[in-house]
């Protein structure tokens, strides 16, 4: 056995049957190996492809019975076009496994050939990162890292192996002991503190964030809220944790929040914050984001407490065992009373003047016509705000979208990841013209892999978040963000053997999603929408989150 | 404000680099270093003594640094030791 065979015999011994990638030079001994060694591989038409699959496999496999995404991919070039997917897991905290050949070891850092300090790239993008030097460490180094991607926080872990350690014959290899920390319980009089704030609050608000689902802990979570009646609000990441038939469950905050979450959070006199960091898209100006509030502060990694709002309390142990030790009845129904009428007050509206469709109305529609477990993979930009403010999710494996990095082009390969993980579920992936060109050449991989994702691609010819900012913050200038040169999507899918349609009036907007829901096989549903179209409400930068700006 | 650190780590070699990067980028700046390489009380790793500024708290820097995986112990001069994230922030 060589390295290379050892890598695939070890990735099945950490329970991996997909992987994703791209061959190069200094990989070659691992595609060989991969030839016949047992671990699907999916070969994507780019690097970031693959770590986007990757990130979107395990997003959608989590809580389901898979945990990591694994993403391959040559030195040089191949290794530098991983690294926004690197950053991508990092910034949403995604269990991925990335391995990068890298040229032989007598000449590395000799400038050779496709060769890039992969380790040194690695390092602000990943959770934590190898370079393999001696072959006997190679099997260990691989097990480590799967624990390291899996254990607390999650993360992306690169493992670079250069080319002669993917030849070395394996004439031993070293042992790996495990290191994680066990899931610690809550410490009591910190809990007993939480307690009782609890129980002293009159308006306590649970500010629910992506850590609930990594934690596995969405049932914990859940039976918290039911049990305490607390009301709550959720970050992107942490969308499809709480179900909107919760009782005073008010949805997103921040930024594109609803008017209802960011008026009562600033109004709260205790903010119960469980898998959430106190993100700038979250707080909008951070002096005076829920000015009244104490603060219980739940997470796994103890680094957040205090980054951005010092905690009263802070539980840094596992939300699993935490939450249900928070139970119990809360004395608030004023505060309830209040919540439920702006719930009531501010609900979204969905009339809308004129033929234009209307993009918000058409996800809410799509919302209501598919099942609970579809996948919705979203780029980023309007649309993605959209998808938050108007569609329903039960379990954040559901939604899946670019959170902190933000990434444009993560929604076409994400899906693809995601119908690899849940190869029984429908997958779609909600699009802009933006952002559905930078990854584009992942339709291939639809083809190839004859994958039925669905792709509901959503186009103003703009950039079209930009393009709001621009007009809201400078002055109309619109730099850059007209698209009116984009192609014909329609008839560039069908060159990929997708089939699609593209509709500009809302009379056609049912029937169409139906068809594209219908569809045995891949489909793009191509929408015209209007250009003017904001999203709403927006807080605009350097203010608190009451000052935001409505339909104007 | 100014801090005093001591940091010991695995042998690795890059875990130099980690800890100038993390430094760097969560706002501190070194005012001196002193590296020991497998010195007699630390068989297999590195002993630093670091010197850094800024106007944030420590403890943004050695709650990140004590992430650092192949960071064994984060001790702030004076202070008791922060071994771990949850020690970090009393």
């Amino acid at each position: 056995m060589n390295g290379a065979q050892q890598i695939v015999a070890t990735l099945k011994q950490q329970g991996v049957e997909q992987v994703f990638g791209y061959p190069g030079g200094a990989i070659m001994p691992l595609y060989d190996a991969l030839y016949d060694g047992g671990v699907k591989h999916m070969l994507t038409r780019h690097e970031q492809g693959a770590a986007m699959a990757a990130v979107g496999y395990a997003r959608a496999g989590a809580n389901r019975g898979l945990k990591v995404g694994v993403c391959i991919a040559t030195s040089g070039p191949g290794a530098t076009n991983l690294v926004t997917g690197l950053a991508e897991a990092q910034l949403d905290s995604i269990p991925l496994i990335a391995i990068t050949g890298q040229v032989a070891q007598p000449v590395i850092g000799t400038d050779a050939f496709q060769e890039v300090d992969v380790l040194g790239m690695s390092l602000s993008v990943t959770k934590h990162s190898f370079m393999v030097t001696d072959v006997k460490e190679l099997k260990r180094t691989i097990e480590q890292a799967f624990e390291i991607a899996t254990s607390g926080r999650p993360g992306p872990v690169l493992i670079d192996v250069p080319k002669d350690i993917q030849l070395a014959e394996v004439e031993e290899s070293l042992a790996y002991v495990a290191s994680a920390k066990p899931a610690t319980a809550p410490n009591a009089s910190s809990l007993a503190q939480a307690k009782r704030l609890i129980s002293e609050a009159k308006q306590p608000m649970a500010y629910v964030g992506g850590g609930v689902g990594m934690a596995n802990a969405v049932s914990e979570l859940r039976a918290f809220l039911t049990d305490s009646q607390i009301p709550s609000v959720s970050t992107l990441k942490g969308i499809g944790a709480i179900t909107e038939d919760q009782p005073y469950y008010l949805g997103m905050l921040g930024m594109h929040g609803t008017k209802a979450a960011n008026l009562s959070v600033q109004e709260t006199d205790l903010l119960i914050v469980i898998g959430a960091r106190f993100d700038d898209r979250v707080t909008g100006k951070l002096d005076e984001f829920a000015p009244d509030a104490k603060v219980i502060h739940l997470d796994a990694d103890a680094s957040e407490f205090g980054k951005r709002r010092e905690p009263d309390v802070a539980l840094d142990s596992d939300l699993k065992l935490t939450l249900p030790e928070l139970h119990g009845k809360c004395d608030i129904a004023p505060w309830q009373a209040t919540v439920n009428q702006r719930k009531h007050d501010f609900a979204w509206r969905y009339d809308h003047p004129g033929a234009h469709i209307f993009a918000p109305a058409m996800l809410n529609e799509l919302s209501k016509m598919i099942n609970k477990d579809t996948v919705v993979a979203c780029d980023v930009g309007q649309h993605q705000m959209w998808v938050a403010q108007h569609m329903q999710f039960d379990g954040p494996e559901n939604h899946l979208s670019s959170a902190g990095l933000g990434t444009m082009g993560f929604g076409l390969p994400a899906a693809i990841g995601a119908q690899f993980a849940r190869p029984n579920d429908t997958v779609i992936n909600v699009s802009g013209d933006g952002s559905f060109m930078m990854n584009v050449q992942e339709l291939t991989t639809i083809k190839r892999a004859k994958l039925p994702v669905k792709m509901l691609l959503i186009d103003n010819n703009r950039l079209g978040m930009v393009r709001q900012w621009q007009d809201l913050f400078f002055n109309g200038r619109f730099s850059e963000t007209i698209l009116d040169d984009n192609p014909d999507f329609v008839k560039m899918a069908s060159a990929f053997d997708i089939p699609g349609e593209t509709i500009s009036n809302k009379i056609d907007v049912h029937a169409a999603l139906q068809r594209m829901l219908n569809s045995d096989g891949p489909y793009l549903l191509h929408v015209l929408i209007d250009a003017e179209e904001n999203v709403w409400p927006l807080v605009p930068p350097g203010v608190a989150n009451d000052k935001m700006m409505e339909d104007c | 404000m100014q801090h005093s650190l001591t940091i010991t780590t695995r042998s690795q070699a890059d875990v130099l680099e980690r800890v100038l990067r993390v430094t760097r980028h969560r706002g501190f700046l070194v005012q001196s270093m002193h590296i020991e390489h497998e010195v007699q009380h630390l068989p297999a790793g590195y002993a630093i003594e670091l010197t850094v500024t800024s106007e944030r708290p420590i403890a943004h820097l050695t709650n990140q640094l004590v992430k650092l995986f192949d960071v064994e112990q984060v001790t702030l001069k004076q202070l008791q030791a922060v071994a771990s994230p949850e020690a970090a922030i009393a």
